[in-house]
């Protein structure tokens, strides 16, 4: 086996928590049962890797095999890297029969006739998500197989999530086989990214909670209901305002979680408004600013603001489109016209 | 001659296509009043309980007065939200439902296939400046736009039993596949390869001849966004698959373009079993 094989696996398997490495060794199957018993789970993780190496020696494991366990580990834990979504478009309007088999074969075709070092690899999985691991090479050098990039697509939709590598000079590659493989015309970054894989699939395919009216019987909440230790000497004064603030919310946000985001970034380029007395400006030129909301859960941290009493409900809509428009990176341009306002770029 | 035949076939061709519209609009129709029928005896039910009620309160007034015989306010709300409930779920049965919103209307879309309810969709369409699509939770693979250009300005109706008829079909495709998966997993060999709209399934399954099994590949293809069965079936078996095995592959393909996919496998386990 390879040397640089076999390093590859011990770090990936370093990589996975301790009470995690037998389940993803399962799930790999590259290694039997009867191989799997005999290694000590138990001892430290880099004696658990020294073993594991020893009996892909054994099965004489290659790199595309190594890549697969790389797949799995990255399918576990999608939220250690950002991802990004784009967008591809076609103008034909025929039924979509997509075939795997087919769309398989043209990416490979195609990154192959551009590019000879690449190790491709493909993975299927229950929610009609193909994960492709790309590791990119030179003409010259062997792929580096630590600086991969993976793409996730459902087969039949217009967005390709993509976690690129530092080498960002193979993304146009990327996108060139994507629109081949897939049959659309071509395809754009949208200005949406996170590190939550899954609720980035929430917005664009739309399962996030949306607040719908609909006349189907849900467990409607009971509202006046009466506090359990109820300290009559406590007197809601605001109670109204508290109930409109939640209903507003509920509206805007819907019921459900949200989509998981870490930042809405606003580029400004808007005109200073000030007293004209102070003329704070000389040019008349646009004030360029950016304004950036970061948070563990930004859209979580929103819905609760109102709540909280640190902002006004409703909330701006620039905040709340977010979901909506698919986007957390927005420009700010002025309103060309009579009345000087800001618009949000499409 | 050829050419006066070449007309006469496209003058039945032209009447085939006119009747099958009509009967088209005429189910529709049916499916509509159907509804309605319903609705309104719903109403009937109701009014005559309100019916009953009053007639058993003058009763109660002209009569020996006694608590039991009249119901209390709490019985009479009770019985309305319950009637008020059973009315909605007649909507939500119809599989599409609607309410006014303050723009527009909101409308829900219930899936079902042969007897299960299966998903909700909803489309929050607004009213002005021209019917346009607000917010919605279609799945993105369903062509939603294409059905949209075509019909939402014109014939909103049209356009909502379209997209229904394309929901239920995907539902059902997708109750099909997964059924397979779960209930004859030990007669596919292999993977079942699927995508997301369930219109493309490529599969092995196994066939057997006196205890020796023979794996047939399957490629069932569903052109029609708007069906549930599919509109091609490729069967291919290996070279080494016995003669009088290999003759049953097109009474299999027949059997999968009629009936539904875990149907057809039920028919063989039973089959074999006899």
């Amino acid at each position: 086996m390879d040397e640089a094989v076999a390093e590859y696996i011990r770090r990936t398997v370093l990589k996975i928590p301790r009470d995690e490495i037998k389940t993803m060794l399962e799930k790999w199957g590259f290694l039997s049962e009867t191989q799997l018993q005999t290694i000590n789970f138990h001892q430290i993780k880099d004696n658990i890797s020294q073993d594991v190496v020893q009996l892909c020696e054994e099965n004489s494991a290659d790199i595309k095999q190594a890549a697969v366990l790389d797949i799995i580990y990255n399918n576990i834990y999608p939220n250690k890297r950002v991802w990004s979504v784009y967008q591809m478009n076609k103008t034909e309007e025929d039924t979509e029969l997509f075939d795997l088999t087919d769309f398989k074969k043209k990416f490979k075709r195609r990154l192959r006739s551009a590019l000879k070092n690449v190790t491709i690899n493909f993975r299927e999985y229950e929610d009609n998500a193909i994960w492709i691991r790309i590791a990119w090479g030179t003409p010259y050098t062997k792929p580096n197989q630590y600086k991969s990039s993976y793409v996730v697509y459902h087969s039949q939709t217009p967005y390709v999530f993509i976690s690129a590598s530092v080498l960002k000079s193979n993304l146009p590659l990327l996108c060139q086989a994507l629109v081949v493989a897939s049959n659309y015309h071509d395809i754009c970054e949208m200005d949406l990214r996170s590190h939550s894989l899954n609720s980035l699939k929430d917005i664009v395919f739309k399962r996030y909670s949306q607040n719908f009216q609909t006349y189907y019987p849900r467990p409607v909440q009971e509202k006046n209901v009466a506090p359990a230790s109820a300290d009559l000497r406590i007197v809601q004064e605001n109670r109204n305002e508290k109930e409109r603030i939640q209903r507003v919310n509920r509206e805007v946000f819907g019921d459900g979680p949200q989509p998981k985001l870490e930042f809405a970034q606003y580029k400004l380029e808007t005109m200073f408004k000030s007293d004209p007395k102070m003329d704070v400006l000389d040019k008349k030129e646009p004030f360029r600013c950016l304004v950036k909301f970061s948070s563990p859960h930004l859209l979580e941290s929103l819905k609760s603001l109102a709540l909280a009493g640190m902002a006004d409900a409703p909330l701006s809509p620039l905040l709340t489109c977010i979901p909506q428009k698919a986007r957390n990176y927005f420009k700010i341009r002025e309103k060309k016209g009579l009345f000087p306002g800001s618009f949000v770029s499409p | 001659g050829v050419l006066a035949h070449l007309e006469m076939l496209e003058a039945q061709a032209h009447e085939a296509a006119v009747k099958e519209e009509e009967t088209e609009q005429q189910e529709e129709k049916l499916a509509s009043l159907k509804a309605r029928v319903q609705e309104l005896r719903l109403q009937r039910d109701e009014l005559r309980a309100k019916v009953d009620l009053q007639q058993k309160e003058q009763l109660g007034k002209g009569g020996v007065t006694s608590d039991l015989a009249q119901p209390s306010a709490r019985a009479v709300l009770e019985w309305k939200i319950k009637s008020l409930k059973d009315m909605l779920q007649v909507f939500y049965l119809t599989g599409i439902s609607g309410k006014l919103t303050k723009r527009g209307v909101c409308f829900c879309i219930s899936t079902a296939y042969e007897g299960t309810y299966l998903d909700s969709y909803y489309l929050d369409l607004l009213a002005k400046p021209e019917v346009q699509i607000h917010r919605h939770s279609i799945p993105i693979f369903i062509p939603l736009e294409q059905i949209a250009k075509k019909y939402l300005q014109t014939d909103i109706r049209r356009f909502l039993f379209v997209l229904s008829d394309h929901l239920n079909a995907y539902v059902g495709r997708r109750y099909q596949a997964d059924q397979l998966q779960e209930r004859f997993s030990h007669q596919i060999e292999g993977t079942l390869q699927r995508n997301s709209l369930c219109n493309l399934l490529v599969f092995n399954y196994n066939v057997s001849c006196q205890n020796k099994t023979f794996p047939f590949n399957v490629r069932l293809l569903y052109g029609d966004l708007c069906c549930s069965l599919p509109t091609e079936v490729i069967i291919s078996c290996t070279p080494d698959t016995p003669a009088s095995l290999a003759e049953m592959a097109p009474a299999h393909s027949d059997l999968f373009r009629r009936t539904a996919l875990h149907k057809a496998f039920r028919s063989f386990s039973s089959a074999e079993e006899s």
